[in-house]
């Protein structure tokens, strides 16, 4: 029988790169074009976005998904 | 939403308070009396009447709209549902919600069900009916009828018997328990909803 694979965690750096961009969150939603409450979701960790969403991120910070979102095993 | 769709919409609405009031004044019409009613009355009642049927007219093709219009269906059943999508989160997070609801109401769908096909009464029988002497009877039945049929003359109720307890069916109209399912539809739906936003922000 095949083990159960382990679950990951998703972390980001949302926050980290909003500040250094010194943008408030409802300032980064309307340039990507989602809700308020999805920013706050996602820099607290409880919702992961879409890949898509995950490229908009990336690409209006004008870097790698990689250094925005990573990901490690749930203990 | 086809245009005329919404200039239709908003005849609807915004013309529900004057057929309120239209209707209370053609209800207060039946209750006077004849002998003391003028011609202009009578008119203006006929006129009522008229813009009353219109009214339940439009009612008839704005419903017949909302299951054949997908797009109507949306911008109509979305708003009186409070229903949000503004992005992907709020999208992933009404399909949640959604399957919620579809699933308590399949639950209160089947309960309803196994209510309305339910029978049980607790019944006193004359000491001459009764059967080794007892007089106490308790009747359990379950069938349902698919098509509304005309009650036969069942021969246990033609017997003199005083009832004790009992239960034939749902005590509800079949109005009240489609009214009540809409209701527990959007209750549940925005409950639903309400508690995953609280579920995300306890994550954080």
């Amino acid at each position: 029988m095949s083990k159960c694979p382990p679950r990951l965690k998703m972390t980001n750096r949302l926050h980290v790169l909003r500040a250094e961009h010194r943008l408030t969150q409802e300032q980064l939603a309307r340039e990507i074009g989602v809700t308020r409450a999805t920013i706050g979701a996602i820099e607290g960790g409880g919702y992961n976005p879409s890949l898509e969403l995950a490229f908009r991120l990336a690409r209006f910070f004008n870097t790698e998904i990689n250094a925005i979102f990573s990901v490690e095993e749930e203990k | 939403m086809k245009r005329w769709d919404s200039i239709l919409l908003k005849v609807f609405l915004y013309g529900l308070p004057a057929v309120i009031i239209l209707a209370i004044f053609s209800y207060s019409y039946g209750l006077g009396k004849h002998s003391q009613i003028s011609d202009k009355l009578t008119l203006l009642n006929g006129f009522v009447g008229l813009t009353l049927a219109l009214w339940m007219l439009l009612l008839i093709y704005l419903n017949i709209r909302l299951m054949f219009s997908g797009s109507f269906r949306n911008k109509v059943l979305a708003r009186i549902t409070f229903i949000k999508e503004a992005d992907e989160r709020e999208v992933m997070l009404t399909g949640k919600a959604t399957k919620t609801t579809f699933l308590t109401s399949l639950a209160i769908l089947i309960f309803l069900f196994f209510l309305s096909c339910f029978q049980v009464s607790f019944y006193r029988v004359p000491p001459e009916k009764a059967i080794d002497g007892k007089t106490r009877v308790v009747s359990l039945n379950f069938g349902f009828n698919l098509l509304k049929a005309s009650r036969k003359g069942n021969p246990d109720e033609t017997m003199q018997k005083t009832d004790i307890f009992s239960y034939t069916r749902l005590p509800l109209s079949s109005t009240g328990v489609i009214l009540l399912l809409i209701l527990w539809q959007i209750i549940s739906y925005n409950f639903s909803m309400q508690r995953l936003i609280k579920d995300e922000h306890r994550l954080r």
